[in-house]
């Protein structure tokens, strides 16, 4: 039993105490990105705070480094190829999955929310060890294909329930119309899962371009993302490059926020 | 019936009928033969999925019987290496630790965070955004704000001598406490969704009820709010336990050699010892962990949110 005067308290200040706390946790998430974000202007070599001197320096180095430039369109390249790849797989499941009932298909959802679950460093090493026996090696399309793997369960778990809402009367009334089954797909369902797939899709892309594990095991040394750069950068060098390297991160994420915003609503990307 | 085009006249107008035309045989083809159909819609995913997911972590398993890469012959050594080795069981301990820790950590803040967004705050989207955001930010990236903060001169040091608690810090990096935090830090925005998403779909009118009945504040949380919650707060501590059994950049960027864990030997196993089928088997260890600790979540109630998300609108 808890005593009648704490009671009392906390029901005459909880919601202050609440939303106090609330700040604080939000704050504690964000303090450490402001950092990053204000010692990429930091004019010293080493990491200090406060920073004596503000600079520019380091996003000109940034830009005139060919390899950190480089790192970036291998991101964009694996990035974009993967996320195209992603949606057309996850699409043509999740359509299966909406419209028909076939045998194993519990297994076949399941199959599909595995990558979510097994740790990535025992996906990364039973990748690389399994793309040795069959040929496949290491390299660009390795990465391609672990990203593949990595985005897929995500991408299916937007798209999948924006093609469950879709109401299938639709279809056998633009079928009663005359359409056939392209015209279907193209004019009518197409239009209504589109921004379901659209997000989708960008999540697939954030992930991608953000994916360090999988990269890190399956790549060869010519294939070098922005995560695997930052990794190298971090653990070898730690030149101040890193921090503008971070902010260009924040950027993307910030960019690609917007854009599903914009197309779709918060909820739908966060909660899943 | 055709549709009609408004530019079928150019040439990328001819390209797109063109390929509408193939793709109306294909699917033409398709027509009369449902399970046709369905196999290759099935069929295609299900097959990129098995060849480069399942039978990659099925050949790791098997492996890991070897005392060497096949064909060499089978044994139960790699195991065996692991139960009687000071290191590893130290190891597979101090990651056990963190674990625990770092859950119990998250799901006190996210719960409490979560709970005040459903209940006190009416700015949802907007702290939506503020929380998911640095989840969107890499990885990687929020590692190395983290060395910002903790190392020698960093944030951490500066507030020390500022509020006079300490005169010469020197930081807390490569320390557990570095990797507890830092491990939290990740993992804090991805376990507050589920919380908020079951506190947003619990019925309101309980907690009426139980003050109607005379419950104060503390006493509704605990008898109605949290067990109505339950099966969020499991998902969350999924969610974290699993990534954070198998972690090995947070510990390797934040704790370095001092604060092992499994997730760095097997990655060293791979990359630098060349150990592959004793690598392979701690890889097995730790997906076993993995399944038994779901197999116990699915037996307190959790089976949707570990199988499927997507019912929480």
């Amino acid at each position: 039993m808890i005593p009648s005067t704490i009671e009392r308290f906390v029901d005459r200040r909880g919601r202050a105490i609440g939303l106090g706390l609330m700040w604080a946790v939000i704050a504690l998430l964000w303090i450490p990105i402001g950092i990053v974000t204000l010692m990429s202007f930091a004019a010293d070599r080493a990491l200090a705070f406060p920073p004596d001197e503000f600079t520019l320096r380091w996003y000109r180095e940034f830009l005139q480094n060919d390899a950190a430039i480089d790192a970036v369109f291998t991101s964009l390249q694996v990035s974009v190829i993967a996320t195209l790849i992603t949606v057309v797989l996850a699409t043509i499941l999740s359509y299966a999955i909406a419209k028909y009932e076939f045998p194993g298909k519990g297994v076949i959802q399941l199959i599909v929310t595995l990558p979510i679950i097994v740790p990535l460093v025992v996906v990364g090493v039973a990748m690389v060890l399994f793309f040795g026996v069959i040929n496949v090696g290491t390299g660009f399309w390795s990465v391609v294909i672990a990203h593949v793997v990595r985005t897929i369960p995500f991408a299916a778990l937007i798209i999948i329930p924006t093609m469950l809402r879709f109401d299938e009367t639709l279809e056998e009334a633009a079928k009663d119309l005359g359409a056939d089954e392209l015209d279907v797909f193209v004019n009518v369902r197409l239009p209504n899962i589109l921004p379901g797939i659209v997000a989708g899709g960008l999540l697939a892309f954030t992930i991608s371009f953000n994916e360090f594990v999988y990269t890190y095991f399956v790549r060869d040394t010519r294939t070098e993302t922005l995560p695997i750069y930052l990794w190298n950068q971090i653990r070898f060098e730690a030149s101040p490059e890193v921090n503008v390297i971070s902010v260009v991160f924040l950027l993307v994420a910030v960019g690609m926020i917007l854009l599903a915003l914009a197309i779709t609503n918060v909820q739908r990307i966060t909660m899943r | 019936m055709s549709t009609p085009t408004p530019d079928s006249g150019s040439t990328a107008g001819g390209v797109r009928q063109r390929s509408r035309q193939y793709l109306r045989q294909i699917l033409d083809a398709f027509r009369d033969r449902p399970r046709a159909r369905l196999l290759v819609l099935v069929g295609i995913p299900a097959f990129v999925l098995l060849l480069f997911f399942i039978l990659p972590l099925a050949y790791m398993v098997w492996l890991s019987f070897h005392d060497g890469m096949p064909p060499a012959s089978l044994t139960l050594e790699n195991y065996l290496n692991v139960v009687t080795t000071d290191l590893y069981l130290r190891v597979v301990w101090r990651t056990t630790v963190l674990t625990v820790q770092t859950t119990a950590l998250v799901v006190i803040l996210g719960y409490t965070l979560a709970y005040s967004m459903a209940r006190f705050s009416k700015r949802t989207t907007l702290l939506l955004l503020l929380v998911i955001l640095p989840f969107w930010t890499n990885y990687i990236v929020r590692m190395y704000a983290l060395i910002n903060i903790f190392s020698r001169d960093g944030l951490l040091d500066w507030m020390q001598i500022v509020t006079g608690l300490a005169q010469d810090p020197s930081g807390i990096m490569y320390t557990h406490t570095a990797v507890l935090l830092g491990l939290t830090y990740v993992w804090l925005p991805l376990a507050t969704l589920p919380f908020y998403a079951s506190l947003t779909n619990m019925d309101d009118n309980l907690i009426e009820a139980a003050k109607d009945l005379g419950a104060g504040p503390i006493e509704t949380f605990f008898t109605v709010t949290l067990p109505m919650t339950k099966n969020g707060v499991i998902g969350g501590i999924i969610l974290v336990a699993i990534p954070t059994f198998g972690a090995f950049v947070t510990p390797t960027l934040l704790g370095g050699t001092d604060q092992l864990m499994i997730g760095m030997v097997i990655e060293n196993q791979f990359t630098e010892a060349f150990n592959w089928p004793f690598g392979s088997a701690l890889s097995v260890i730790v997906s076993a962990f993995v399944v038994l600790m779901l197999l116990v979540a699915v037996k307190f109630g959790a089976s949707d949110v570990v199988t499927r998300r997507s019912d929480t609108q």
